[in-house]
Protein backbone atom coordinates (compact mmCIF):
# COMPACT_ATOMS: atom_id res chain seq x y z
CA UNK A 1 0.00 0.00 0.00
CA UNK A 2 1.14 3.53 -0.79
CA UNK A 3 1.21 6.52 1.53
CA UNK A 4 2.14 10.11 0.85
CA UNK A 5 4.05 11.81 3.62
CA UNK A 6 3.82 15.60 3.62
CA UNK A 7 5.35 18.08 6.08
CA UNK A 8 3.59 21.33 6.88
CA UNK A 9 4.24 24.07 9.39
CA UNK A 10 2.05 22.34 11.99
CA UNK A 11 3.37 18.84 11.55
CA UNK A 12 3.64 15.78 9.34
CA UNK A 13 0.60 14.22 7.64
CA UNK A 14 0.23 10.97 5.75
CA UNK A 15 -2.60 10.43 3.30
CA UNK A 16 -3.45 7.70 0.79
CA UNK A 17 -4.25 8.10 -2.91
CA UNK A 18 -7.82 9.01 -2.04
CA UNK A 19 -6.70 11.80 0.25
CA UNK A 20 -7.78 9.98 3.38
CA UNK A 21 -5.80 10.95 6.45
CA UNK A 22 -3.80 7.90 7.58
CA UNK A 23 -1.59 9.25 10.31
CA UNK A 24 -0.02 12.44 11.61
CA UNK A 25 2.58 13.74 13.98
CA UNK A 26 2.57 17.29 15.28
CA UNK A 27 5.64 19.49 15.30
CA UNK A 28 6.55 21.13 18.61
CA UNK A 29 4.24 24.07 19.15
CA UNK A 30 7.19 26.37 19.55
CA UNK A 31 6.90 28.54 16.43
CA UNK A 32 10.58 28.98 15.70
CA UNK A 33 11.30 25.30 16.10
CA UNK A 34 8.38 24.39 13.84
CA UNK A 35 9.51 26.84 11.18
CA UNK A 36 13.03 25.43 11.29
CA UNK A 37 11.72 21.87 11.03
CA UNK A 38 9.75 22.76 7.94
CA UNK A 39 12.82 24.21 6.27
CA UNK A 40 14.90 21.21 7.32
CA UNK A 41 12.35 18.77 5.92
CA UNK A 42 13.44 19.76 2.42
CA UNK A 43 16.88 18.27 2.93
CA UNK A 44 16.68 15.60 5.58
CA UNK A 45 14.33 13.06 7.12
CA UNK A 46 12.75 14.52 10.25
CA UNK A 47 12.08 12.45 13.37
CA UNK A 48 8.38 13.18 12.92
CA UNK A 49 8.48 11.89 9.35
CA UNK A 50 10.27 8.74 10.45
CA UNK A 51 7.69 8.28 13.21
CA UNK A 52 4.77 8.49 10.78
CA UNK A 53 6.52 6.14 8.36
CA UNK A 54 7.15 3.54 11.09
CA UNK A 55 3.57 3.71 12.38
CA UNK A 56 2.27 3.08 8.87
CA UNK A 57 4.90 0.39 8.27
CA UNK A 58 3.42 -1.58 11.12
CA UNK A 59 0.00 -1.24 9.50
CA UNK A 60 1.29 -2.85 6.34
CA UNK A 61 2.21 0.16 4.20
CA UNK A 62 5.26 -0.46 2.06
CA UNK A 63 5.60 2.46 -0.34
CA UNK A 64 6.22 5.92 1.11
CA UNK A 65 6.22 8.90 -1.17
CA UNK A 66 7.88 12.19 -0.21
CA UNK A 67 7.96 15.58 -1.90
CA UNK A 68 11.74 16.02 -1.57
CA UNK A 69 14.69 13.82 -2.38
CA UNK A 70 16.69 13.17 0.80
CA UNK A 71 18.49 10.39 2.64
CA UNK A 72 16.22 7.48 3.57
CA UNK A 73 13.65 8.31 0.89
CA UNK A 74 13.02 5.87 -1.97
CA UNK A 75 10.06 7.40 -3.74
CA UNK A 76 9.91 11.06 -4.66
CA UNK A 77 7.03 12.83 -6.29
CA UNK A 78 7.13 16.62 -6.01
CA UNK A 79 3.80 18.42 -6.07
CA UNK A 80 1.78 15.25 -6.06
CA UNK A 81 -2.02 15.63 -5.89
CA UNK A 82 -1.84 14.24 -2.35
CA UNK A 83 0.71 16.87 -1.34
CA UNK A 84 -1.47 19.53 -2.89
CA UNK A 85 -4.48 18.19 -0.99
CA UNK A 86 -2.66 18.30 2.32
CA UNK A 87 -1.38 21.82 1.69
CA UNK A 88 -4.84 23.05 0.74
CA UNK A 89 -6.47 21.50 3.77
CA UNK A 90 -3.95 21.96 6.55
CA UNK A 91 -6.44 23.87 8.66
CA UNK A 92 -9.02 21.12 8.53
CA UNK A 93 -6.45 18.33 8.90
CA UNK A 94 -4.83 20.04 11.88
CA UNK A 95 -8.16 20.22 13.66
CA UNK A 96 -9.14 16.67 12.58
CA UNK A 97 -5.85 15.27 13.84
CA UNK A 98 -6.44 17.20 17.08
CA UNK A 99 -3.21 19.14 16.73
CA UNK A 100 -5.23 22.31 17.30
CA UNK A 101 -8.64 22.52 18.94
CA UNK A 102 -9.98 25.32 16.72
CA UNK A 103 -9.01 27.47 13.72
CA UNK A 104 -8.34 30.59 15.81
CA UNK A 105 -5.74 28.74 17.89
CA UNK A 106 -4.06 27.59 14.71
CA UNK A 107 -4.06 31.18 13.49
CA UNK A 108 -2.34 32.36 16.65
CA UNK A 109 0.30 29.72 16.24
CA UNK A 110 0.74 30.42 12.55
CA UNK A 111 1.23 34.14 13.00
CA UNK A 112 3.72 33.53 15.79
CA UNK A 113 5.64 31.10 13.59
CA UNK A 114 5.83 33.45 10.61
CA UNK A 115 6.73 36.36 12.86
CA UNK A 116 9.64 34.36 14.28
CA UNK A 117 10.72 33.42 10.80
CA UNK A 118 10.40 36.99 9.54
CA UNK A 119 12.55 38.15 12.43
CA UNK A 120 15.25 35.67 11.48
CA UNK A 121 15.06 36.74 7.84
CA UNK A 122 15.26 40.41 8.75
CA UNK A 123 18.27 39.74 10.91
CA UNK A 124 19.99 37.94 8.05
CA UNK A 125 19.07 40.57 5.47
CA UNK A 126 21.12 43.24 7.24
CA UNK A 127 24.52 43.18 5.59
CA UNK A 128 27.65 45.23 6.06
CA UNK A 129 26.65 47.49 3.19
CA UNK A 130 23.58 48.63 5.19
CA UNK A 131 26.10 50.27 7.49
CA UNK A 132 27.60 52.09 4.52
CA UNK A 133 24.16 53.40 3.57
CA UNK A 134 23.57 54.73 7.08
CA UNK A 135 27.06 56.18 7.42
CA UNK A 136 26.54 57.98 4.13
CA UNK A 137 23.31 59.46 5.49
CA UNK A 138 25.09 60.48 8.67
CA UNK A 139 27.82 62.17 6.65
CA UNK A 140 25.28 64.11 4.62
CA UNK A 141 23.58 65.23 7.83
CA UNK A 142 26.91 66.15 9.32
CA UNK A 143 27.91 68.27 6.32
CA UNK A 144 24.63 70.10 6.45
CA UNK A 145 24.99 70.73 10.17
CA UNK A 146 28.57 71.90 9.87
CA UNK A 147 27.52 74.40 7.22
CA UNK A 148 24.71 75.75 9.36
CA UNK A 149 26.96 76.12 12.40
CA UNK A 150 29.75 77.69 10.36
CA UNK A 151 27.41 80.32 9.00
CA UNK A 152 26.40 81.11 12.55
CA UNK A 153 29.98 81.26 13.78
CA UNK A 154 30.95 83.62 10.99
CA UNK A 155 28.05 85.94 11.80
CA UNK A 156 28.73 85.76 15.50
CA UNK A 157 32.48 86.31 15.37
CA UNK A 158 31.76 88.99 12.78
CA UNK A 159 30.49 91.23 15.57
CA UNK A 160 34.00 91.23 16.94
CA UNK A 161 36.17 90.85 13.85
CA UNK A 162 34.12 91.27 10.64
CA UNK A 163 37.17 91.50 8.38
CA UNK A 164 38.15 87.89 9.00
CA UNK A 165 35.04 86.56 7.26
CA UNK A 166 36.34 87.46 3.82
CA UNK A 167 40.02 87.02 4.59
CA UNK A 168 39.61 83.38 5.67
CA UNK A 169 37.30 81.54 3.29
CA UNK A 170 37.99 78.00 4.47
CA UNK A 171 35.47 76.97 7.12
CA UNK A 172 37.74 74.66 9.01
CA UNK A 173 40.54 77.18 9.18
CA UNK A 174 38.14 79.87 10.34
CA UNK A 175 36.89 77.73 13.19
CA UNK A 176 40.43 76.75 14.12
CA UNK A 177 41.53 80.38 14.36
CA UNK A 178 38.58 81.33 16.53
CA UNK A 179 38.99 78.35 18.82
CA UNK A 180 42.71 78.77 19.16
CA UNK A 181 43.11 82.54 19.57
CA UNK A 182 39.77 84.00 20.58
CA UNK A 183 40.23 87.75 20.80
CA UNK A 184 41.26 89.29 17.46
CA UNK A 185 44.31 90.88 19.08
CA UNK A 186 45.70 87.39 19.68
CA UNK A 187 45.07 85.99 16.22
CA UNK A 188 48.36 85.29 14.50
CA UNK A 189 47.87 84.31 10.89
CA UNK A 190 49.32 85.73 7.69
CA UNK A 191 45.87 86.21 6.13
CA UNK A 192 44.54 88.47 8.85
CA UNK A 193 47.61 90.14 10.31
CA UNK A 194 47.07 93.51 8.64
CA UNK A 195 43.36 93.63 9.34
CA UNK A 196 43.50 93.47 13.13
CA UNK A 197 44.50 97.01 13.83
CA UNK A 198 41.84 98.93 12.05
CA UNK A 199 38.97 96.50 12.65
CA UNK A 200 35.47 97.92 12.76
CA UNK A 201 34.35 95.11 15.10
CA UNK A 202 33.17 95.76 18.60
CA UNK A 203 35.46 95.19 21.58
CA UNK A 204 33.85 92.40 23.54
CA UNK A 205 34.14 90.99 27.04
CA UNK A 206 36.19 87.90 27.71
CA UNK A 207 33.11 85.84 28.47
CA UNK A 208 31.64 86.71 25.06
CA UNK A 209 34.77 85.56 23.29
CA UNK A 210 35.00 82.40 25.39
CA UNK A 211 31.53 81.34 24.33
CA UNK A 212 32.44 81.75 20.65
CA UNK A 213 35.62 79.77 21.20
CA UNK A 214 33.74 76.97 22.80
CA UNK A 215 31.25 76.95 19.90
CA UNK A 216 34.08 76.91 17.36
CA UNK A 217 35.67 74.04 19.30
CA UNK A 218 32.53 71.96 18.95
CA UNK A 219 32.47 72.57 15.22
CA UNK A 220 36.06 71.37 14.98
CA UNK A 221 35.02 68.21 16.79
CA UNK A 222 32.42 67.68 14.11
CA UNK A 223 35.11 67.98 11.46
CA UNK A 224 37.07 65.36 13.34
CA UNK A 225 34.02 63.12 13.53
CA UNK A 226 33.56 63.52 9.80
CA UNK A 227 37.12 62.43 9.16
CA UNK A 228 36.74 59.41 11.44
CA UNK A 229 33.55 58.44 9.68
CA UNK A 230 35.12 58.59 6.24
CA UNK A 231 37.98 56.35 7.28
CA UNK A 232 35.49 54.03 8.98
CA UNK A 233 33.53 53.71 5.73
CA UNK A 234 36.73 53.18 3.81
CA UNK A 235 37.51 50.30 6.17
CA UNK A 236 34.14 48.67 5.48
CA UNK A 237 34.43 49.23 1.74
CA UNK A 238 37.87 47.63 1.69
CA UNK A 239 36.22 44.48 2.95
CA UNK A 240 32.86 44.44 1.16
CA UNK A 241 33.62 46.33 -2.06
CA UNK A 242 37.37 46.53 -2.69
CA UNK A 243 36.96 46.67 -6.47
CA UNK A 244 34.41 49.44 -6.42
CA UNK A 245 36.51 51.34 -3.91
CA UNK A 246 39.50 51.31 -6.27
CA UNK A 247 37.51 52.39 -9.29
CA UNK A 248 35.34 55.03 -7.65
CA UNK A 249 37.12 56.23 -4.51
CA UNK A 250 35.62 56.31 -1.01
CA UNK A 251 33.05 59.03 -1.25
CA UNK A 252 31.69 58.08 -4.66
CA UNK A 253 31.62 54.35 -3.90
CA UNK A 254 29.77 55.10 -0.70
CA UNK A 255 27.27 57.38 -2.35
CA UNK A 256 26.67 54.89 -5.15
CA UNK A 257 25.88 52.11 -2.70
CA UNK A 258 23.64 54.38 -0.68
CA UNK A 259 21.73 55.83 -3.62
CA UNK A 260 21.16 52.49 -5.29
CA UNK A 261 19.98 50.91 -2.04
CA UNK A 262 22.86 48.57 -1.30
CA UNK A 263 25.60 46.66 -3.03
CA UNK A 264 23.22 43.89 -4.10
CA UNK A 265 21.03 46.31 -6.02
CA UNK A 266 24.01 48.19 -7.44
CA UNK A 267 25.58 44.97 -8.69
CA UNK A 268 22.44 44.18 -10.67
CA UNK A 269 22.26 47.53 -12.38
CA UNK A 270 23.35 47.97 -15.97
CA UNK A 271 26.09 50.53 -16.39
CA UNK A 272 23.69 52.86 -18.19
CA UNK A 273 21.67 53.09 -14.99
CA UNK A 274 24.75 53.54 -12.85
CA UNK A 275 25.81 56.38 -15.12
CA UNK A 276 22.58 58.27 -14.39
CA UNK A 277 21.96 57.55 -10.70
CA UNK A 278 21.13 60.90 -9.20
CA UNK A 279 20.04 62.42 -12.53
CA UNK A 280 16.54 60.91 -12.48
CA UNK A 281 14.79 64.21 -12.74
CA UNK A 282 16.69 65.21 -15.86
CA UNK A 283 16.32 61.72 -17.34
CA UNK A 284 12.55 61.62 -17.00
CA UNK A 285 12.24 65.17 -18.26
CA UNK A 286 14.16 64.00 -21.32
CA UNK A 287 12.02 60.87 -21.68
CA UNK A 288 8.93 63.04 -21.69
CA UNK A 289 10.37 64.83 -24.69
CA UNK A 290 11.70 67.97 -23.06
CA UNK A 291 15.34 68.87 -22.74
CA UNK A 292 18.45 66.86 -23.49
CA UNK A 293 19.44 63.54 -22.10
CA UNK A 294 21.62 63.87 -19.00
CA UNK A 295 25.17 62.54 -19.27
CA UNK A 296 25.97 61.95 -15.64
CA UNK A 297 24.38 61.72 -12.21
CA UNK A 298 26.36 61.50 -9.02
CA UNK A 299 29.07 59.76 -11.02
CA UNK A 300 30.11 63.30 -11.90
CA UNK A 301 31.92 63.28 -8.54
CA UNK A 302 34.55 61.02 -10.12
CA UNK A 303 37.79 63.01 -10.57
CA UNK A 304 38.23 61.78 -14.16
CA UNK A 305 34.91 63.30 -15.18
CA UNK A 306 34.99 66.37 -13.01
CA UNK A 307 38.44 67.29 -14.20
CA UNK A 308 37.68 66.81 -17.88
CA UNK A 309 36.58 69.28 -20.53
CA UNK A 310 32.87 69.52 -21.18
CA UNK A 311 32.90 67.76 -24.56
CA UNK A 312 34.57 64.65 -23.10
CA UNK A 313 32.40 64.27 -20.04
CA UNK A 314 29.65 62.18 -21.64
CA UNK A 315 32.06 59.59 -22.99
CA UNK A 316 34.01 59.52 -19.75
CA UNK A 317 30.86 59.08 -17.70
CA UNK A 318 29.93 56.09 -19.84
CA UNK A 319 33.40 54.61 -19.40
CA UNK A 320 33.54 55.12 -15.63
CA UNK A 321 30.02 53.71 -15.24
CA UNK A 322 30.93 50.58 -17.16
CA UNK A 323 33.98 49.96 -14.98
CA UNK A 324 32.01 50.63 -11.83
CA UNK A 325 29.37 48.18 -12.96
CA UNK A 326 31.99 45.49 -13.45
CA UNK A 327 33.55 46.32 -10.09
CA UNK A 328 30.23 46.12 -8.23
CA UNK A 329 29.47 42.76 -9.82
CA UNK A 330 32.89 41.44 -8.87
CA UNK A 331 32.40 42.60 -5.31
CA UNK A 332 28.94 41.17 -4.86
CA UNK A 333 29.21 37.90 -6.74
CA UNK A 334 32.86 37.15 -7.21
CA UNK A 335 34.66 38.29 -4.09
CA UNK A 336 37.71 38.40 -6.31
CA UNK A 337 40.08 41.35 -6.28
CA UNK A 338 40.79 42.92 -9.64
CA UNK A 339 40.46 46.58 -8.68
CA UNK A 340 44.02 47.52 -9.63
CA UNK A 341 43.57 46.17 -13.15
CA UNK A 342 40.21 47.84 -13.59
CA UNK A 343 41.64 51.12 -12.46
CA UNK A 344 44.54 50.85 -14.86
CA UNK A 345 42.23 50.08 -17.76
CA UNK A 346 40.06 52.98 -16.73
CA UNK A 347 42.85 55.55 -16.67
CA UNK A 348 44.30 54.31 -19.96
CA UNK A 349 41.00 54.42 -21.82
CA UNK A 350 40.26 57.79 -20.29
CA UNK A 351 43.52 59.08 -21.73
CA UNK A 352 42.57 58.04 -25.26
CA UNK A 353 39.19 59.73 -24.89
CA UNK A 354 40.66 62.96 -23.61
CA UNK A 355 43.35 63.09 -26.29
CA UNK A 356 40.98 62.34 -29.17
CA UNK A 357 39.47 65.17 -31.16
CA UNK A 358 35.78 65.60 -30.50
CA UNK B 1 -22.14 54.34 12.05
CA UNK B 2 -23.66 52.63 9.00
CA UNK B 3 -22.43 49.34 7.67
CA UNK B 4 -21.71 49.46 3.94
CA UNK B 5 -19.72 46.25 3.47
CA UNK B 6 -18.81 43.36 5.73
CA UNK B 7 -16.82 44.96 8.54
CA UNK B 8 -16.72 48.38 6.86
CA UNK B 9 -18.66 51.29 8.31
CA UNK B 10 -19.26 54.85 7.21
CA UNK B 11 -19.94 57.93 9.25
CA UNK B 12 -20.13 61.43 7.76
CA UNK B 13 -17.96 60.65 4.77
CA UNK B 14 -15.31 58.77 6.76
CA UNK B 15 -14.76 55.03 6.75
CA UNK B 16 -14.20 52.86 9.78
CA UNK B 17 -13.42 49.30 10.79
CA UNK B 18 -14.00 47.74 14.19
CA UNK B 19 -10.85 47.93 16.25
CA UNK B 20 -9.67 44.41 16.94
CA UNK B 21 -7.35 45.67 19.69
CA UNK B 22 -9.40 48.35 21.47
CA UNK B 23 -7.47 51.35 22.65
CA UNK B 24 -4.59 50.79 20.24
CA UNK B 25 -3.76 52.88 17.20
CA UNK B 26 -1.66 51.53 14.34
CA UNK B 27 -0.67 54.63 12.39
CA UNK B 28 -2.01 57.55 14.41
CA UNK B 29 -5.57 57.22 13.07
CA UNK B 30 -8.61 58.56 14.94
CA UNK B 31 -10.56 56.23 17.17
CA UNK B 32 -14.33 56.54 17.40
CA UNK B 33 -16.86 54.98 19.72
CA UNK B 34 -20.40 54.07 18.85
CA UNK B 35 -22.76 52.01 21.02
CA UNK B 36 -19.92 50.64 23.11
CA UNK B 37 -17.85 49.50 20.12
CA UNK B 38 -14.57 51.09 19.20
CA UNK B 39 -13.78 51.86 15.56
CA UNK B 40 -10.64 52.98 13.78
CA UNK B 41 -10.90 55.62 11.06
CA UNK B 42 -9.68 54.29 7.73
CA UNK B 43 -7.72 57.19 6.25
CA UNK B 44 -8.47 57.37 2.53
CA UNK B 45 -5.44 59.54 1.90
CA UNK B 46 -3.14 56.84 3.23
CA UNK B 47 -4.77 53.58 2.21
CA UNK B 48 -5.75 52.67 -1.33
CA UNK B 49 -8.78 50.46 -0.57
CA UNK B 50 -10.17 53.33 1.54
CA UNK B 51 -9.57 55.69 -1.39
CA UNK B 52 -11.53 53.25 -3.57
CA UNK B 53 -14.35 53.27 -1.00
CA UNK B 54 -14.30 57.06 -1.04
CA UNK B 55 -14.61 57.00 -4.82
CA UNK B 56 -17.66 54.75 -4.57
CA UNK B 57 -16.42 51.24 -5.27
CA UNK B 58 -19.31 48.75 -5.35
CA UNK B 59 -17.42 45.44 -5.21
CA UNK B 60 -15.47 45.05 -2.01
CA UNK B 61 -14.89 41.33 -1.56
CA UNK B 62 -13.69 41.19 2.06
CA UNK B 63 -15.49 39.15 4.66
CA UNK B 64 -15.03 37.82 8.14
CA UNK B 65 -12.90 34.66 8.27
CA UNK B 66 -11.31 35.30 4.88
CA UNK B 67 -7.78 34.26 4.03
CA UNK B 68 -5.94 37.01 2.18
CA UNK B 69 -2.59 37.12 0.44
CA UNK B 70 -1.36 40.70 0.56
CA UNK B 71 1.51 41.48 -1.80
CA UNK B 72 3.40 44.56 -0.69
CA UNK B 73 2.06 44.92 2.87
CA UNK B 74 4.63 47.58 3.70
CA UNK B 75 4.24 48.95 7.22
CA UNK B 76 0.77 47.53 7.72
CA UNK B 77 -1.50 50.56 7.49
CA UNK B 78 -3.95 48.92 5.11
CA UNK B 79 -3.28 45.42 6.45
CA UNK B 80 -4.42 46.49 9.92
CA UNK B 81 -7.85 47.37 8.55
CA UNK B 82 -8.04 44.11 6.62
CA UNK B 83 -7.12 42.43 9.88
CA UNK B 84 -10.06 44.18 11.60
CA UNK B 85 -12.41 42.96 8.88
CA UNK B 86 -11.36 39.30 8.66
CA UNK B 87 -11.21 38.83 12.44
CA UNK B 88 -9.61 36.09 14.52
CA UNK B 89 -10.42 33.22 12.19
CA UNK B 90 -9.27 35.08 9.11
CA UNK B 91 -5.69 35.34 8.02
CA UNK B 92 -3.56 37.84 6.17
CA UNK B 93 -0.34 36.61 4.63
CA UNK B 94 1.60 39.82 4.14
CA UNK B 95 4.60 39.65 1.82
CA UNK B 96 7.07 42.47 1.37
CA UNK B 97 10.56 42.65 -0.02
CA UNK B 98 11.82 45.41 2.26
CA UNK B 99 13.08 44.53 5.71
CA UNK B 100 12.81 48.18 6.69
CA UNK B 101 9.02 48.30 6.45
CA UNK B 102 8.45 44.73 7.60
CA UNK B 103 10.20 45.68 10.82
CA UNK B 104 7.29 48.02 11.50
CA UNK B 105 4.55 45.48 10.88
CA UNK B 106 5.94 42.91 13.30
CA UNK B 107 4.67 44.52 16.51
CA UNK B 108 1.28 45.03 14.82
CA UNK B 109 1.17 41.37 13.79
CA UNK B 110 2.18 40.30 17.28
CA UNK B 111 -0.76 42.02 18.94
CA UNK B 112 -3.33 40.97 16.32
CA UNK B 113 -2.74 37.29 15.72
CA UNK B 114 -4.10 37.18 12.18
CA UNK B 115 -1.30 38.80 10.20
CA UNK B 116 1.58 36.61 9.05
CA UNK B 117 4.46 38.85 7.92
CA UNK B 118 6.73 37.31 5.30
CA UNK B 119 9.98 38.78 4.05
CA UNK B 120 10.04 37.76 0.44
CA UNK B 121 10.15 38.78 -3.19
CA UNK B 122 6.69 38.65 -4.77
CA UNK B 123 8.33 37.82 -8.09
CA UNK B 124 9.39 34.50 -6.61
CA UNK B 125 6.27 33.00 -5.03
CA UNK B 126 7.91 29.58 -4.67
CA UNK B 127 10.22 31.05 -2.02
CA UNK B 128 7.41 31.66 0.44
CA UNK B 129 5.01 28.96 -0.73
CA UNK B 130 5.78 26.79 2.32
CA UNK B 131 4.53 29.51 4.65
CA UNK B 132 1.17 29.96 3.01
CA UNK B 133 -0.98 27.32 4.51
CA UNK B 134 -3.86 27.23 2.08
CA UNK B 135 -5.45 28.57 -1.05
CA UNK B 136 -6.58 32.08 -0.25
CA UNK B 137 -9.89 33.81 -0.94
CA UNK B 138 -8.40 37.11 -2.00
CA UNK B 139 -5.10 38.29 -3.40
CA UNK B 140 -4.50 41.99 -2.88
CA UNK B 141 -1.56 43.62 -4.58
CA UNK B 142 -0.07 47.03 -3.97
CA UNK B 143 3.51 46.95 -5.19
CA UNK B 144 5.01 49.82 -7.12
CA UNK B 145 6.79 47.95 -9.85
CA UNK B 146 6.68 47.77 -13.63
CA UNK B 147 5.93 44.05 -13.51
CA UNK B 148 3.03 44.34 -11.10
CA UNK B 149 0.61 42.65 -13.50
CA UNK B 150 2.71 39.47 -14.04
CA UNK B 151 3.37 39.38 -10.29
CA UNK B 152 -0.37 39.31 -9.61
CA UNK B 153 -1.03 36.65 -12.23
CA UNK B 154 1.72 34.35 -10.97
CA UNK B 155 0.68 34.64 -7.36
CA UNK B 156 -2.98 34.07 -8.20
CA UNK B 157 -2.10 30.97 -10.22
CA UNK B 158 -0.31 29.59 -7.23
CA UNK B 159 -2.31 30.71 -4.23
CA UNK B 160 -5.80 31.90 -5.21
CA UNK B 161 -8.65 29.39 -5.02
CA UNK B 162 -10.86 29.12 -8.07
CA UNK B 163 -13.70 31.62 -7.80
CA UNK B 164 -11.53 33.69 -5.47
CA UNK B 165 -11.04 37.41 -5.82
CA UNK B 166 -8.11 39.61 -6.74
CA UNK B 167 -7.64 43.32 -6.21
CA UNK B 168 -4.79 45.37 -7.57
CA UNK B 169 -3.80 49.00 -7.25
CA UNK B 170 -2.20 49.75 -10.59
CA UNK B 171 0.29 52.57 -10.39
CA UNK B 172 0.65 53.89 -13.90
CA UNK B 173 3.74 55.90 -13.01
CA UNK B 174 5.57 52.73 -12.06
CA UNK B 175 4.69 50.92 -15.24
CA UNK B 176 5.43 53.67 -17.72
CA UNK B 177 5.98 57.32 -16.86
CA UNK B 178 5.91 58.45 -20.43
CA UNK B 179 2.54 57.06 -21.46
CA UNK B 180 -0.63 58.64 -20.19
CA UNK B 181 -2.25 56.86 -17.21
CA UNK B 182 -5.36 56.04 -19.27
CA UNK B 183 -3.25 54.27 -21.85
CA UNK B 184 -1.36 52.29 -19.20
CA UNK B 185 -4.63 51.31 -17.52
CA UNK B 186 -6.07 50.09 -20.82
CA UNK B 187 -3.06 47.87 -21.52
CA UNK B 188 -3.00 46.49 -17.98
CA UNK B 189 -6.70 45.73 -17.88
CA UNK B 190 -6.33 44.01 -21.26
CA UNK B 191 -3.67 41.76 -19.73
CA UNK B 192 -5.81 41.07 -16.67
CA UNK B 193 -8.86 40.21 -18.75
CA UNK B 194 -7.06 37.20 -20.17
CA UNK B 195 -6.80 35.72 -16.68
CA UNK B 196 -9.72 37.15 -14.73
CA UNK B 197 -13.27 38.26 -14.95
CA UNK B 198 -13.11 42.01 -14.33
CA UNK B 199 -15.75 43.13 -11.88
CA UNK B 200 -14.95 46.78 -11.44
CA UNK B 201 -12.41 49.52 -12.07
CA UNK B 202 -12.13 52.61 -9.90
CA UNK B 203 -9.65 55.44 -10.33
CA UNK B 204 -8.17 56.58 -7.04
CA UNK B 205 -7.48 60.19 -7.98
CA UNK B 206 -7.25 62.59 -6.23
CA UNK B 207 -6.46 60.58 -3.08
CA UNK B 208 -3.81 58.52 -4.82
CA UNK B 209 -2.56 60.13 -8.00
CA UNK B 210 -2.40 57.99 -11.16
CA UNK B 211 -3.75 54.84 -9.53
CA UNK B 212 -6.46 52.48 -10.68
CA UNK B 213 -8.05 49.87 -8.43
CA UNK B 214 -9.26 46.80 -10.27
CA UNK B 215 -11.45 44.14 -8.67
CA UNK B 216 -11.46 40.74 -10.35
CA UNK B 217 -12.60 37.19 -9.95
CA UNK B 218 -10.57 34.13 -10.90
CA UNK B 219 -12.15 32.21 -13.73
Amino acid sequence: MRAYIVSTIVGVFAVDENNRLLSSKAFPKEPREAAEKLKLSEIEMLDEERFVRDVLGKKGFREFIFGYRKAGVKHVEPNSPAEQFVKDNVRKLAVDAKIFSNPADLNQFLTKATIELAKVHIKKSIQRDSLVVQANGALEDLDKSINIYMERLREWYGLHFPEMDRAVSGHEKFATLVAKFGDRENVTDADVEGLKKNSMGADLEDEDIRMMQSFAGKILEMYKLREDMVSYVEGILKKVAPNLLDVAGVSLAMRMIAKSGGLARLSRMPSSTIQLIGAEKALFRFLKGKGRSPRHGIIFGHPLIQGARDEHRGKLARLVASKMSIAAKLDFYGKEYRGDKLKKELTEKAKTIVSSKA
Amino acid sequence: MNRIFDGVFVDRGDFFTRNMVPGRRVYGEDLARSQGIEYRRWDFTRSKPAAALKNGIRNFPLHEGMKILYLGVASGTTASHFSDIVGLEGMIYGVDISQRVLRQIIPIAEERGNIAPILGDTRKPEEYAGLILEKVDLVFEDVASDDQIPILIRNCDKFLRSGGFAMIAIKSQSIDVVKSPKEVYRECVGELEKNFEILEKVELDPHEKHHLMVVMRKK
